[in-house]
């Protein structure tokens, strides 16, 4: 066959293809589907801020405690501890995944630490709460009454406190988290008639907790050994794991209830829900420019292939099966669609180059290409198999 | 699909006839509700007056038209049975049709018109178009539009595009309806050669201008 024939049926089928209704969908998918991947690129970039635990968003847990009132400082006042049946209620919550309770030490707890040969000792408080709740795996986060000795994870702000607060003003040194994790602590508890010195370690650094946590099989330990008998204490601080953070349901549960959250987690959760409402909005934008775009380029396809009707009958006549009639077709809508989803990838991407140097400097991390990439080729993928099922479907009807 | 040996009419009648059975055309036809057998490799010349369902039998047995009560097959199987990739075949390989309105693309040349047929099987270099172009006189058209080509030129065209392909029936629709008697004789001759050489029939249709075949068997539609 002479390769001057090859492009026959093209040139045939080309008539009345009409550039400006491809260029008008080619455009509006494009726009529509800038806006989806965009929109998908952003919040996978900002949402990395509040899926690590260190994010300046960090957002799925949180510590609540019930208000304190001037009338519980002077001792009549409701009780600031959490009844079974309060925490009952507060894991019934729909965005509640699971609530855990800071156990509190039921016995004196006094602690010393050397710092280059100034020695410094405090009355201190210690709690533990279940390990799966910690930010923090320690490796060693286990205590054996046999060979005692205590981890402990701090709160990132006590040392923060300690550093630009106490010891620059007291002239003692200041300490970094890995200087920190090899002072020897020795702590002293006591309580019913009993005493005992422990050696004590920081093994890690917490930004969830706002406290000096103790495994839970030691403070388990130690409230049998040291606390008074029949003293058993009501948790008065409650962790929730948090199913749909930012849900406006929290803030009101809080609100009636009384409860306060430690921290700005509440605030936190707000912006992460607010993001999540706008990106819902934006995305919802872009996909309805993308169907629009969808439907153009459908009706234009119908009516391309209503005018060549004929043609294509004739085609058929000849011998050319449906499939090789309608490849014309096939090969301008597949070009058209791989062209927007390039086009609408390099854009994206170019967006996300213009922004992710912005957040860097607030801290947050870049987020990963792949589901913007993967819903633009999902996405156009539907599309591109719709269109030529529409293609096939109108062909076969003229043979 | 095997060679196409025979085609096989049987009680067909097209639907536009139906209730009319009794009455002009169908009472007198040889063809409709009768049982007609067409076999390779003869001469068929179905005669016809206008309106007795012409084109409507070549394009039921083209398989592009299927309103029609009855049966038809080819070697025994009936038609209605076949897939579109059997008539793409079929239509490719087996029955080759000259269409009564020609059906060429008037915006292609006269040589891409044929070439947008021999290009599916490959049938005939382009030289061995040139040579049949030449025959039918034609060829120094073939470079010329369809659109500027006069209706008897465009009816040779078509005829040689017909002959671009292997076929086991040859259906001519009225092929030599605007040609004048000597250029009937030689498209006669062409199709009958070709035919032999596929060792195949050929099967012509006419209200008045008869391809003029060697001892055809005459049919009255």
């Amino acid at each position: 066959m002479s390769n001057s024939y090859k492009g026959l049926v093209w040139r045939l089928l080309r008539r009345n293809i009409s550039a400006g209704q491809i260029a008008g969908y080619a455009l509006a998918t494009l726009v529509g589907l800038s806006i989806v991947l965009c929109a998908v690129r952003f919040y996978g970039d900002v949402s990395s801020a509040f899926n690590t635990d260190d994010g300046i968003l960090s957002k799925d847990y949180m510590v609540i405690s019930k208000r304190v009132s001037a009338l519980n400082t002077v001792g009549r006042g409701g009780e600031t501890f959490f009844t079974p049946a309060e925490t009952e209620e507060l894991s019934r919550q729909p965005w509640v995944r699971s609530v855990g309770a800071f156990t509190a030490a039921n016995f004196n707890v006094y602690m010393s630490v050397d710092l280059g040969g100034r020695s410094m000792s405090t009355y201190m408080f210690l709690e533990s709460i279940p390990d799966k709740f910690l930010d923090v795996s320690p490796s060693d986060w286990r205590f054996d009454p046999s060979r005692p000795e205590v981890p402990i994870i701090m709160s990132k702000e006590y040392l923060a406190l300690y550093n630009f607060g106490f010891a620059a003003s007291r002239g003692m040194p200041q300490l970094s988290e890995t200087v920190m994790a090899r002072v020897p602590l020795s702590i002293t508890v006591s309580g019913n008639g009993r005493s005992m010195k422990i050696p004590g370690r920081i093994v890690g650094f917490s930004s969830r907790l706002n406290t000096l946590a103790v495994p839970q099989d030691f403070m388990e330990w130690a409230n049998k050994e040291f606390a008074p008998p029949g003293k058993e204490e009501q948790p008065s601080r409650l962790i929730v794991e948090v199913s749909k953070p930012g849900d406006p349901a929290i803030d009101r549960f809080m609100r009636i209830n009384g409860y306060d959250v430690a921290g700005d987690k509440a605030d936190n959760s707000r912006a992460n829900y607010f993001l999540t409402l706008v990106t819902a909005i934006v995305i919802a934008i872009g996909s309805v420019i993308s169907i629009l775009a969808f439907f153009i380029l459908m009706l234009s396809i119908f009516l391309l292939l209503q005018k060549n009707r004929r043609k294509l009958h004739d085609l058929m006549l000849l011998g050319y099966s449906p499939r090789q009639a309608a490849r014309p077709y096939n090969l301008l809508v597949l070009s058209v669609n791989v062209a927007v989803l390039v086009l609408s990838i390099v854009i994206t991407e170019c967006a996300a180059a213009w922004w992710n140097p912005r957040l860097a400097d607030i801290g947050v991390p870049n987020g990963s290409p792949l589901p913007a990439l993967l819903t633009g080729l999902c996405i156009m993928a539907v599309v591109t198999v719709a269109n030529l099922l529409t293609i096939r479907r109108l062909v076969r009807r003229n043979f | 699909m095997d060679r196409i040996n025979t085609i096989t009419l049987e009680e067909a009648l097209p639907e536009v006839f139906v209730g009319a059975e009794n009455d002009e055309p169908v009472c007198h036809s040889e063809v409709w509700m009768q049982h007609l057998e067409l076999a390779r490799p003869g001469r068929y010349l179905i005669m016809a007056e206008s309106g007795t369902g012409k084109s409507s039998l070549c394009s039921f047995v083209y398989g592009s038209r299927h309103d029609y009560r009855g049966r038809i097959l080819f070697n025994g199987r009936d038609i209605r049975e076949l897939s579109v990739d059997d008539w793409c075949e079929v239509r490719r390989r087996h029955i080759s049709l000259l269409p009564q309105e020609m059906r060429l693309f008037p915006e292609l040349t006269a040589m891409e018109n044929i070439q947008i047929k021999n290009r599916l099987t490959d049938r005939l270099s382009e030289k061995e178009i040139m040579d049949l172009l030449r025959e039918v006189e034609i060829d120094h058209k073939a470079g010329q539009k369809a659109a500027f080509l006069s209706i008897g030129q465009q009816q040779r065209v078509a005829i040689v595009r017909a002959l671009c392909q292997p076929f086991d029936f040859l259906i001519l629709d009225e092929p030599v309806s605007h040609l004048d008697a000597r250029n009937n004789a030689i498209v006669a001759d062409m199709v009958t050669r070709v035919a032999a050489a596929n060792d195949a029939a050929i099967v012509a249709t006419s209200v008045g201008n008869h391809l003029r075949l060697a001892e055809p068997h005459v049919i009255h539609l």
